[in-house]
Order: C-alpha cells, then sequence, then structure tokens
C-alpha cells in the first residue's frame, strides 16, 4: 500500500534518511510539500440549513438595481485537491437579502453559476443580514463538479460584527461555523461614489 | 429534524377548545421545562429541562426513570413505537439507547462524526435510524452491540424528517436534496422517489391508513402524496409560514400542523387540517402548551408551568 506523505516523512526520519534542520513539526513540513506541489486542503463542511431552493436560475447578477445594503461581489475558483482546476463544476449559492430573509416563493438572491474556462465563478449580491436565528451573516454555496463529492458549506465574512475584528479567534460565537477558514476576508473597492465588498473563496472537492 | 418540540422551545402557544380537551393526567417536575415529547404509548415524557438535562418520566406517577445529563448534549431523540424504549444522539454523534423501565442494559455508540440530527426506531424495535447532521441516514441493528445495516441515499445533503408506515414496510425520507424517497424496509432499496418539491421538507408522515404522505416543510403547501403511486393528489395550502410539524391523527381524517414564522419572529401557530374537507382551523384556547405528541392515533397535548405538568387528549 502506497504511504501518505506523513508516513513517508516519518519513515524518513525514523530511518536518519531526513535531517531537519529547524524546529518545524512533520505537520507542517508536510503542509509545506503539499503547498510547493500546489496541493489543496479540502473545503470545510458547513450545513445546508433548511431553505435551499432547487432550480434556481443561471445568472451571476443577484442584485438588482435599487436593492438596500452594501454592493457585494464574491469570485473564486474551484479546484479539486491536487490543486487542478475544475472547469465543469457547478457553484449554486443562495443568501437572504439585506434585511435577513430568504425569499422562498421566487429566487431573489438564488443562483447556479458555471465556471469559466479557468475555473473562475464570480457573483453580484448584496451583504446578506441577520435574522433571529443565525448569528453571523452568511452565503449558503453547494458545489457538485462530475467525480468528486458534493460539498455543502457557507462563506462567512471577516467584517461581521460579531467577531469583534478577529475572527480567528471569534468565530466559534457562530456555533455552525466549521473552520475559521470560512470566515473570508472582504475587501472594499470601487470608486467612492460606488464601493462594494469584494470576498474571493476558493473552493476545493474531494475526490468522490 | 425538526419537530413539534422545537417548535414549542420557540414559543409555540398551542391551545386547544378547551370543550374538545380531555384530561389524562397531572404530572409532578423535577424541573422548568420548555418542552415535553410524549411516548407513543401515553406511558411517559421526555422532558427537556432548561438546564439542558432531559428526564425520562413516568406518566402515571411523575417517577423519573432516567436522566441524560447536560453534559450529555443531546441533540436529538426519539421513542420506539411500543414506548419500550428510548433513543437519543447527541452532538458529538454519539447515540444512546436506553429502556423506558425494567433494568435492561443501556447501550452507547459513536454511530457519526457529526451532531446527531435524527434518531427514529424502526418497526421491529430492534433497528434503529440515526443521521448526522447533513447526512443521509443509517440504518442500525441494535439487538446485541449496534451493527451497521444499510445506509440511506441522498444526491447530495442529509436527512431533514422520515416516518414509518403503519404496518412498517415503508420509510418516507425527505432530504436537504428536497427529494422524497420511500424504501423497502426489507431490502432498503428505493421504492418510490419524488422530485416534484423545490423547498426542503420538514415532515413527512403517513396517514393511518398509510395510504397518503403528508409531505410539509419550507414550501407554501402541504403536498398529499398517494403512496401506491408516488405521486402528487392534491395540496393543502393558503397558510402563511411553513411547516414544522405534521401529526395524522389515527381518524384518517384528522392532521394536526404546526406552521413556523419564516424568520423565527413569530411565534408558532398550530392548525387542525380536516384532509376531507380540506379545510384548516386554529387551534386555539386560552392555555399555552408546551408538548404533545400522538398516543395511540390520538392527539396528546400537554401544558408545562413550574413544576406542574398537565396533560390532555384531543377528542
Amino acid at each position: 500500500m502506497p504511504m501518505n506523505r506523513r508516513e513517508l516523512l516519518e519513515r524518513c526520519f525514523a530511518f536518519g534518511a531526513l535531517t531537519i534542520a529547524t524546529t518545524s513539526s512533520l505537520s507542517a513540513i508536510a503542509s509545506a510539500w503539499d503547498d510547493a506541489e500546489g496541493k489543496r486542503q479540502p473545503t470545510p463542511w458547513c450545513e445546508l440549513g433548511p431553505f435551499y431552493k432547487r432550480q434556481a436560475p443561471h445568472t451571476s447578477t443577484l442584485r438588482a438595481a435599487g436593492d438596500p445594503g452594501m454592493a457585494l461581489s464574491v469570485a473564486g475558483t474551484v479546484y479539486n485537491v491536487r490543486g487542478e482546476i475544475l472547469r465543469d463544476a457547478s457553484v449554486e449559492v443562495w443568501q437572504t437579502d439585506n434585511a435577513g430573509h430568504y425569499d422562498n416563493e421566487g429566487y431573489r438572491y438564488r443562483a447556479i453559476l458555471q465556471p469559466d474556462e479557468k475555473a473562475l465563478y464570480s457573483f453580484d449580491s448584496v451583504m446578506p443580514g441577520h435574522y433571529p436565528d443565525r448569528v453571523c451573516q452568511h452565503v449558503h454555496y453547494l458545489v457538485q463538479a462530475p467525480g468528486h463529492k458534493p460539498l455543502v458549506t457557507q462563506l462567512y465574512f471577516s467584517t461581521d460584527p460579531v467577531f469583534g475584528g478577529n475572527p480567528d479567534k471569534n468565530y466559534r460565537r457562530d456555533p455552525l461555523i466549521t473552520s475559521h477558514e470560512l470566515v473570508r476576508p472582504v475587501m472594499i473597492k470601487g470608486e467612492p461614489q460606488q464601493v462594494f465588498a469584494f470576498v474571493n473563496f476558493d473552493i476545493v472537492l474531494e475526490k468522490a | 429534524m425538526r419537530s413539534w418540540f422545537i417548535c414549542i422551545t420557540v414559543g409555540c402557544c398551542l391551545a386547544v377548545h378547551a370543550a374538545e380537551l380531555k384530561p389524562v393526567a397531572t404530572v409532578h417536575l423535577s424541573c422548568e421545562s420548555p418542552s415535553q415529547m410524549v411516548s407513543p404509548n401515553g406511558g411517559q415524557l421526555a422532558v427537556r429541562c432548561k438546564d439542558h438535562t432531559l428526564h425520562l418520566v413516568d406518566v402515571a406517577n411523575g417517577h423519573e426513570q432516567y436522566v441524560f445529563s447536560a453534559a450529555v448534549g443531546v441533540s436529538s431523540y426519539a421513542y420506539s413505537r411500543d414506548g419500550r424504549w428510548f433513543a437519543a444522539g447527541t452532538k458529538e454523534g454519539w447515540v444512546e439507547i436506553v429502556p423506558t423501565s425494567g433494568s435492561a442494559s443501556p447501550k452507547r455508540w459513536r454511530a457519526d462524526d457529526r451532531r446527531i440530527d435524527t434518531v427514529q426506531f424502526l418497526a421491529d424495535g430492534d433497528s434503529l435510524l440515526v443521521a448526522g447532521a447533513d447526512k443521509p441516514g443509517a440504518v442500525w441493528d441494535v439487538r446485541e452491540a449496534p451493527k451497521l445495516r444499510a445506509s440511506l441515499h441522498s444526491d447530495f445533503a442529509g436527512l431533514t424528517a422520515c416516518a414509518l408506515s403503519p404496518d412498517g414496510k415503508l420509510l418516507a425520507t425527505a432530504d436537504g436534496d428536497t427529494v422524497l424517497r420511500i424504501y423497502d424496509t426489507a431490502t432498503w432499496k428505493i421504492v418510490r422517489e419524488y422530485r416534484g418539491i423545490k423547498l426542503e421538507t420538514f415532515a413527512v408522515p403517513f396517514t393511518g391508513d398509510g395510504k397518503y404522505l403528508l409531505a410539509g416543510g419550507a414550501d407554501d403547501h402541504i403536498s398529499v402524496l398517494e403512496v401506491s403511486s408516488g405521486t402528487e393528489v392534491r395540496k393543502l395550502g393558503g397558510q402563511a409560514g411553513y411547516v414544522g410539524e405534521i401529526l395524522p391523527l389515527g381518524d384518517n381524517r384528522r392532521a394536526a400542523v404546526v406552521y413556523l414564522d419564516n424568520n423565527g419572529l413569530k411565534p408558532p401557530r398550530p392548525m387542525m387540517w380536516n384532509l376531507e374537507t380540506l379545510k384548516a382551523e386554529p387551534l386555539t384556547s386560552e392555555r399555552p402548551l408546551t408538548g404533545g405528541g400522538l398516543v395511540r392515533g390520538k392527539l396528546w397535548v400537554v401544558s408545562a408551568a413550574g413544576s406542574s405538568l398537565q396533560a390532555w387528549e384531543y377528542e
């Protein structure tokens, strides 16, 4: 049976075939090796929630003219764990409006996105609102690609006041957030009259 | 899986016309309790306390048969059909089965690496359906040391509701992928699939005669599906909010339905649907209720205040 990265490192270390001149752990070295080879960790799961709706429209424009709330633009690339892009992925997103309401009757703020030839997806929306049953603002994701496990997750925003400016430390204030990796930095972009929040959120799928 | 009891914990002011209620029990509680579940034989109550403990209390004498401590972190629970066993799933993925009376040994095992959202005994009482968060569920043989018997299917998400047919031969499931599936419990093969619902379903019980499924959830109506054909034969609509729970009564004519507000701002709203006239009436009265369940096909409702609990049967 082939050894994994950690086992190989440990075996080399045990037999003296590898000299480690630093204080780095084997885990850190394995991680650095993965990075050097372009390998990626799967995006963490985060639960589906109760308001998924099938057959969303294929559009990247969720925001309509005059919609209240901070304009939001999200973009990212879909990869597999070997770091290869997945052009044939499908990225489905849904969120509340700025007031914290899901549209269950229609399909406002719901969309299916088709990544481009570089596996890049993007959409324009507004910052989702808070609502009583959930602590943090979030966007739901369902990402599927042939030969890969479907991924259900959620995107969170580092600027959410709930995190008190320190999402790495405070992300568990929302008990549904499974990993601080899902809390993404928010950049303010655009002209002074038309600023918008920009978030990069790459997705990594595991083989089925 | 959402339940009647979740609706109660968020302030369900369920109440019923006094003339339609027959008192069946008064029980002294050892804690302040926001929600209670009645066992299917009416012999026991699962009492959730404000301190996050869960108590199994005999209806006849208020005796506490078993207590799950707050540290256990119970996240879902259910009685077996005969009321002899009680299963609880925890936030850490453990499942515990305890006898509701007597001294049989409890069973405890790690069934999933996620929070357990659903536990449901199958008809034989020897099998338990367990689903972790966003997982489609697995059937465990629990006669001896728990053993995995079958895994259920979903396109990408987990179990949101399930129910056994009255004869125990079929299991209906609803998943986050919005698909309803009916399994043959002898083979665990899918025998019917319904993809006509676009939003998630939170309750999917069979009617008492087993001929129909009532599927309700985030959609604006309840779908009535004919089990033999797997097709929708009618809709029960016109109510605001989403469906949190459906309890079909044994008379095959009525079903109690709890509607919830999409944003959790308004209290849950219980209605009684007449499945023949397709009309619904609110269940209203002066006393706010805190729990309930089906006992031998009849609706029991419960009101707890302080250490006093009263239960009535809806006639």
